[in-house]
């Protein structure tokens, strides 16, 4: 029995065990990993696993079982929990299922060559990636490279009807390696993932930006607790966007307990700041042809021109707002309710160049990478661990490390001054370089 | 590179994946083997053949046919539950189940590693012949001893077994801590409980010998309050946890909880900007251990030390922190959180003195460091579930009391920040750089504790904060979290009072 007959026969057995609407999720997966140090591989590992997730409605009330197996008895076990954990939940007309029976194609989520490739080509790759890092004089030990591989089919099914299935793939590597100077030591790593094995990048050009992080950020230097600019690199551009996609989660709205609820179609933010989900990119990182309760996914606006169009909803969430699923259940694997989260959620590229960003910059911090908790989603404070670079006059000064920064949502957002065009849109959450014109920043 | 440490401060959706990662089983009585038959009456569960000394014997020589030193086979099963309750209903209930079994194969510095979900003969040969495919051409082959079930002391006492406990009282002590956070100010907008156990239990054999089997039950009880009033909000956070029977509620601990979690939502709507730069900080007794935690307990995993990259390699016998710092990991503090009889490969858990009155004397081991670092191997082999292969990994880690009273760090200190909980933290073991994101914190004016000030990130550089604590109080306490490092793992964090002179707090007003 194919898992699309199953799923739809185990909503069926939901429902004659007492149920009034039920949901089965289903999903199977491979994954190969395999790490190399020295030029010598560590670890190689190899699983397949699969698992159902089992919602049910019982007057109202939701209960939930997961399990690990797909034969028939251990299936009836999750079924018979769930019926029977129904019992201690509260009623909640809310606690619906989606009935959507649309469907679309998202091109260049599953790529038959990645499983197809044999080991020894990928075992090559990154041992050529760690050769390659290792290069540099200034890089003096590997932290290992790594390559991971993994698809996994989904079929979801319910009681309304709904019936679909998808299948994706992804496939990633990386180096990390350390630069050593004295007592100094600076660790460096870059990775690359893609939905097809192809469009992976050369080992070369991940080994040269590894090792760069590595060596570039050697003899830091101090500067003075000030305000400045801060202009973030695309490697932590997803600190702005995590920001904005905790606070538009459409049940922290509903609970007041996000900074942007009372916001919609306000101005919060910058002219330069464009923010859209997209769930049907083809090849996206994040993209699928439906949420994690089956709803089709699209392409929206959440941020125009720095005025707030939208949250994102699943079914039920969406019910007790008023209004329909945007597509935006989210679904850790099998084990789980769905929550609420993002497909591909980018920031719009501007016009200038990064470079360009720097040039116009007098005094400020090029942010590398961020530590912390980034923006509070519930009252918008923002404070995190920092290091990058100094600017000064237009141009790199020094590297930094162990500065903090911080402010508010609000500060942040409507500071933005500048936005370059250099997006990686391989990634789930992407935005261009861009500068926020003032900052706290703590240092010395 | 950098691994954190949660005190359940995530999205709750990523919670329950962090909670639920592929590795939740069936069965909630003794005997890891024949539960799974108990609670698959219909015949459909898994074989009892797996726990069959025999059978892990055939397992274990099959992994080691193609060559390699060390076998070992690790059975695993899990059952889980999960209850939402917020804004007064209970939204959600949800049952876990899962078992499954990963097979490694230890060759030089190689590891080969497979699992399976299903547990029989069959699938556990096949994982054995994939993992085993690492040593192939070592052409160093190893003579597997028998396997031979023993017992160790067990470090979890158990009062009240989960699987007596009626659902009704979960629902109950949930009902009461949710009750008492809306009692506690009427600016409480929002009370949230969320309420997991699970019980785990594993079987763990080796080409050593080893047979050992136990089940633990695990506790977590996390209460979110939401406090809306002077033009802010604010999420309070407080957690129980322990691996322990239902009896880690009695006395009202369940409401003692809520209480502070709405005591904190409340204060910090009151919270003003902090400052930013260099300043002393003072950090209240309990979950603040995350410190030392990031600081020093991830640099001293041997993983990165074996591989030499590590902050602290080459240190061993070395001063690395002030006199008055003594450091620990103890897997065997009675029903802590991170507390289990044994690690997850075999090892039992011990008190292991890391740094001794500020001299480097230990690192935290598995079996693979262990043996490239030719040290003693000391129960930190851990893995999130059978999908994953053991990595060095903390259990409780503590700052040892010391001498100082509390009130007299805080009195000697000008000014700096009174750091009273923490949300988690994060390290890069290799620079040393950490952080920590204050929850509840307060402005330090001439030996006082005075306003309550906006979350701030400390930042630090590891082997300057430990060399820079200066006061340590002698009121040790602890505090349960989620310790991640490309696999989560329950830990606890503890330390007394304690003053650090001198690190960067992230605000938003100039300092001082």
């Amino acid at each position: 029995m194919d898992n699309k007959t199953l799923a739809d026969q185990l909503v069926k057995r939901c429902l004659k065990k007492g149920a009034d609407a039920a949901e089965v999720y289903l999903e199977s997966n491979r994954q190969l990993s395999i790490e190399i140090r020295n030029g010598q591989i560590e670890t190689v590992q190899e699983a397949a696993s699969a698992g159902a997730g089992v919602r049910v409605l019982i007057g109202g009330r939701l209960a939930f079982a997961s399990v690990n197996d797909l034969r028939d008895a251990a299936l009836d076990d999750a079924i018979g929990r769930a019926v029977g954990f129904a019992r201690i939940t509260t009623a909640d007309p809310d606690n619906v299922l989606p009935d959507d029976p649309t469907t679309v194609d998202v091109a260049g989520l599953y790529d038959p060559a990645i499983a197809a490739t044999p080991l020894d080509q990928k075992i090559a790759m990154i041992m050529t990636a760690e050769k390659e890092a290792m290069k540099d004089p200034r890089i003096t030990k590997s932290a290992g490279a790594a390559y991971g591989e993994g698809e996994s089919e989904v079929v979801i099914a319910n009681s309304t009807g709904l019936l679909k299935t998808s299948k994706a793939s992804g496939c990633n590597f990386g180096v990390s390696v350390v630069a050593e100077k004295g007592e100094q030591k600076s660790s460096g790593g870059e990775y690359c993932g893609r939905r097809f094995f192809a469009d992976l990048k050369t080992p070369a050009e991940v080994a040269a930006k590894a090792a760069r992080k590595a060596y570039e950020t050697l003899d830091p230097k101090p500067v003075k607790t000030q305000k400045a600019a801060v202009i973030f690199d695309t490697d932590v551009a997803d600190t702005l966007l995590a920001g904005i996609l905790g606070a538009i989660d459409g049940e922290s709205v509903l609970q007041g307990a996000s900074f942007l609820g009372g916001k919609l179609d306000l101005k919060i933010a910058s002219e330069l700041l464009t923010v859209i989900d997209d769930g049907l990119r083809p090849k996206g990182p994040a993209s699928a042809p439906f949420d994690g309760e089956g709803v089709t996914t699209q392409t929206r606006v959440i941020i125009d021109k720095g005025v707030l169009k939208g949250f994102l909803y699943n079914t039920i969430i969406g019910k007790k707002a008023g209004v329909k699923s945007t597509g935006n259940a989210s679904r850790g694997g099998f084990t789980g309710l769905p929550g609420i989260g993002s497909h591909n959620f980018t920031m719009s590229a501007g016009t200038v160049k990064p470079e360009d960003i720097i040039k116009a910059t007098k005094k400020g911090l090029l942010l590398k990478e961020v530590t912390g908790y980034g923006i509070n989603p519930v009252n918008g404070q923002f404070s995190g661990g920092a290091s990058g670079f100094w600017i000064e006059n237009g141009k790199i000064a020094f590297p930094v490390r162990g500065l903090t920064i911080a402010g508010s949502a609000d500060e942040m957002f409507n500071g933005i001054d500048m936005v370059a065009d250099d997006a990686d849109l391989n990634r789930g959450l992407a935005a261009p370089t861009f500068r926020i014109k003032l900052m706290q920043i703590g240092g010395e | 590179m950098n691994y954190q440490i949660l005190d359940g401060d995530i999205p709750r959706r990523k919670f329950l994946e962090l909670g639920f990662k592929g590795s939740l089983a069936v069965a909630a009585t003794p005997a890891l083997i024949a539960q799974l038959l108990s609670c698959a009456p219909k015949g459909g569960g898994k074989s009892p053949i797996a726990a069959d000394p025999g059978l892990l014997d055939k397992v274990i020589l099959k992994a080691l046919a193609q060559g390699g030193e060390f076998g070992e086979v690790y059975l695993e099963n899990r059952i889980s539950r999960t209850i939402l309750l917020e804004e007064g209903k209970f939204k959600s209930a949800v049952f876990g189940l899962s078992q499954g079994a990963g097979v490694r194969v230890i060759s030089g510095d190689k590891t080969g590693y497979a699992y399976t979900d299903e547990i029989s003969e069959e699938k556990l040969l096949r994982a054995a012949e994939v993992a085993g495919t690492i040593a192939k051409g070592a052409g160093k082959t190893t003579e597997a001893a028998a396997v031979k079930a023993k017992t160790l002391p067990s470090f979890v006492t158990v009062n009240i077994p989960l699987a007596d406990v009626a659902d009704e009282k979960r629902l109950d002590v949930m009902q009461r801590a949710h009750q008492a956070a809306l009692d506690y100010d009427k600016r409480i907008k929002m009370a949230s409980i969320n309420y997991y156990d699970e019980v785990r239990g594993r079987t763990i054999a080796n080409s050593e010998g080893l047979l050992l089997t136990d089940e633990l039950p695990l506790l977590f009880f996390i209460v979110q309050t939401l406090g809306t009033g002077n033009g802010t909000s604010h999420m309070g956070r407080e957690r129980l946890s322990a691996h322990a029977g239902f009896e880690m509620f009695d006395g009202g601990a369940a409401e003692q909880a809520a209480k502070n979690c709405a005591r904190e939502s409340i204060v910090m709507l009151e919270a003003k900007d902090a400052p930013a730069g260099k300043l002393d900080v003072v950090m209240q007794n309990g979950w603040g251990g995350v410190l030392v935690h990031e600081a020093v307990g991830h640099p001293l995993e041997a993983d990165n030390i074996a591989k030499k990259i590590g902050v602290f390699t080459g240190k061993l016998g070395q001063k690395v922190a002030a006199p008055v710092f003594t450091m620990v990991d103890d897997g065997s503090l009675p029903n802590f959180r991170g507390t289990t009889n044994f690690d997850d490969e075999g090892t039992p858990m011990k008190r292991n003195v890391l740094i001794q009155e500020g001299v480097l004397l230990k690192y935290m081991s598995d079996v693979l460091s262990a043996k490239q670092l030719g040290m003693e191997r000391t129960g930190n082999g851990r893995r999130e579930s059978f999908q994953y292969l053991p990595i060095p990994r903390m259990t409780n880690t503590f700052i040892e009391k010391g001498k100082d009273k509390p009130a007299d760090i805080l009195a000697s200190t000008k000014s700096g920040i009174y750091v009273q909980s923490l949300s988690g933290g994060s390290v890069n073991p290799v620079d040393g750089v950490f952080n920590f994101t204050c929850r509840e914190a307060y402005l330090i004016e001439d030996g006082k504790k005075t306003v309550p000030v906006k979350g701030a990130t400390l930042i630090g550089n590891c082997l300057e904060v430990i060399q820079n604590i200066d006061a340590v109080g002698d009121d040790l306490e602890f505090g349960p979290g989620i310790c991640g490092k490309g696999q989560s793992a329950e830990v606890s964090a503890g330390q007394p009072t304690v003053r650090i002179r001198g690190i960067n707090v992230g605000g938003t007003r100039a300092g001082r």
